[in-house]
């Protein structure tokens, strides 16, 4: 028998085991499992190419960082340096707050009082790029849009590329990028059509840049909708987040519409979600007077911003 | 005068060997890579990517140049004993500390013109984009050279210790893990015991410091500017102590082994 007839019958039945790959979806991931839980390890296409991809995106996203602060690397303070009261070195512009948080992070190369290499110590500052970083300012986020694209581009089920990316695009006064905000995350939505924390940030667009509640009110409602089709344990932490933030948001624009009974369903169903939430109690406990309606405002008034350090819905500490 | 035409036709020799072995069709595909990386990378737009696209040439250069050095050494003394071509060599009238200084500058050599071709490469890929050459993309360079030799008589000290394999595996491990063993250093010295310092600077001092070598960061990012003058002299000086260290204990290793 001729060698390529048997490799040609093993090519054959590979590519039509290839062809049929599809099918295995279901069994590697089946239907009612949060697919925002672990896309990246348990999804079809979690081929090790999928897996290379989301390696590279969580590359970007740490680069992405580094270039806010051109280059000094950072990291954040341990448990340990916590307990002992270190802090760190904070910044001077909150212009991106809604980014990452600087208080708890330092310097990766220690500055000279606290380093005790001596000269090595003091070559490790002179050739890499290093400063005092106390109270520093940050280069503009805008800057490292290129890499969000690239990131989502690689990797569409890297949700913090979507949601990061679309708050720096949002950043400044410029009208245009608000709505190519709002098309960046509806583009992250189709690849990810059950991911809270892109429905939250596309909410939180609407409201807080482009100013058209009820387009608001139609993405938070459907991020409500896809919170209550899984049991809140089987959602991931971050997007945990982003449903509370949507739960608040939403109870904001009902309260601007002056639709009441709809703000109090809200409210009470995200205080039984998560119990002992601050700003829902508060909203629920206020004086009906607080609480009244602005209808004749609402073009010209934004909703007061709950307690919202993480409006995108996920930490950012990791990116250091 | 005898000296340096000894050390020179034994590196002459490593070049050759290179040459030989084809190894720098490894440095052309690499090369290739980097061109169609570029290539992928333009498909984005290079707009608001300078700093980016300088990042990623200098961690791959850095990156690949340090895996050829390590390859290139670890396999050149092993080799000369396995296959037996060490007897002609010893047989004649050079000092094992001859041949073990020419061998090493031959695998210095390699790797500079290995480096030299990514560099090239690179420069073109980075031009095509139009980013600008500033001068501590010099720097960069000159002192990634500098740091090639430490890498090259780490590594030829452990290829005489221990077998090839284990030799390049280690090599890798120290070379791309001194970065990491430092900045653990750091952390554990702060929070450690007072009794645990004095060792902690000792790994430290002992640990090949090649991360001093890497201007990467300087070079990607805006607005750093060239080093001083002081600070590339004293890399050239910690070149030159800490591969004569290295040398010195290849020597002590082979002058008495029996081959």
């Amino acid at each position: 028998m001729k060698v390529w007839f048997p490799v040609t019958i093993i090519c054959a039945l590979a590519a039509v085991s290839g062809f049929n790959v599809s099918d295995v979806k279901d069994q590697v991931h089946p239907k009612g499992r949060y697919s925002g839980l672990d896309a990246h390890e348990t999804h079809a296409s979690a081929s090790l190419l999928g897996q290379f991809r989301t390696n590279i995106s969580g590359w970007l996203w740490v680069r992405a960082d580094l270039y806010l602060h051109n280059g000094v690397t950072m990291r954040p303070l341990s448990e340990q340096e916590v307990l002992n009261g270190r802090k760190g070195v904070g910044s001077s512009d909150n212009a991106d707050n809604q980014l990452h948080d600087d208080s708890k992070v330092v310097t990766v190369i220690p500055s000279a009082e606290r380093d005790f290499r001596g000269i090595f110590g003091d070559l490790d500052r002179a050739t890499k790029a290093y400063q005092d970083m106390t109270g520093h300012s940050h280069n503009n986020p805008k800057q490292s849009l290129p890499l969000f694209r690239l990131m989502t581009w690689l990797d569409p089920n890297f949700i913090p590329g979507w949601t990061t990316g679309a708050a720096v695009l949002a950043m400044g006064k410029d009208r245009n990028s608000y709505f190519e905000a709002v098309k960046l995350l509806n583009e992250g939505l189709e690849k990810n059509p059950d991911s809270i924390s892109i429905l939250d940030q596309l909410g939180f667009t609407y409201i807080a840049r482009v100013r058209d509640l009820a387009s608001a009110e139609k993405v938070l409602e459907r991020a409500r909708a896809t919170g209550k089709r899984y049991e809140l344990q089987d959602i991931p932490a971050d997007e945990q987040e982003s449903l509370l933030s949507a739960y608040r948001w939403l109870a904001l624009v009902y309260r601007q519409y002056g639709k009441l009974d709809l703000q109090y369903a809200v409210m009470r169903e995200g205080l039984e979600l998560f119990p002992g939430d601050a700003v829902l109690e508060r909203m629920l406990n206020a004086p009906p007077l607080v609480l009244a309606p602005q209808k004749e405002r609402q073009e010209e008034v934004r909703p007061e911003e709950p307690d919202h350090s993480h409006e995108h819905g996920h930490d950012h500490d990791h990116a250091h | 005068m005898k000296k340096l035409q000894i050390w020179k036709a034994l590196a002459r020799g490593v070049i050759l060997e290179t040459v030989r072995r084809k190894d720098l069709w490894v440095v052309a595909i690499l090369g290739f890579l980097i061109i169609l990386s570029a290539g992928a990378l333009g498909f984005f737009g290079m707009k608001g990517l300078e700093s980016f696209a300088k990042d990623l040439a200098a961690t791959v250069l850095g990156g690949m140049s340090s895996v050829l050095a390590i390859v290139i050494t670890s396999r050149m003394m092993p080799d000369e004993i396995k296959n037996r071509t060490l007897y002609p060599l010893i047989a004649r009238p050079i000092s094992r500390f001859d041949l073990l200084f020419g061998k090493l500058i031959g695998a210095v050599a390699v790797s500079w013109i290995s480096f030299a071709i990514l560099c090239a490469l690179t420069a073109v890929a980075l031009s095509i984009f139009s980013v600008p050459f500033e001068p501590i993309m010099s720097q960069y360079v000159l002192a990634r050279m500098m740091g090639l030799v430490v890498v090259c008589s780490v590594t030829l000290l452990l290829s005489l210790v221990m077998t090839p394999s284990a030799a390049t595996t280690m090599s890798f491990v120290i070379i791309f893990g001194s970065g990491m063993i430092t900045q653990g250093l750091l952390l554990a010295y702060e929070g450690g015991q007072t009794g645990m310092q004095p060792l902690f600077k000792l790994i430290n001092a002992i640990t090949p410091q090649v991360g001093l070598f890497d201007l990467g960061s300087r070079a990607a990012n805006t607005n750093w500017g060239p080093v001083p003058a002081w600070v590339m002299g004293s890399l050239a000086l910690y070149m030159v102590l800490y591969s004569a260290a290295m040398l010195s204990l290849s020597w002590v290793k082979f002058r008495n082994q029996a081959v």
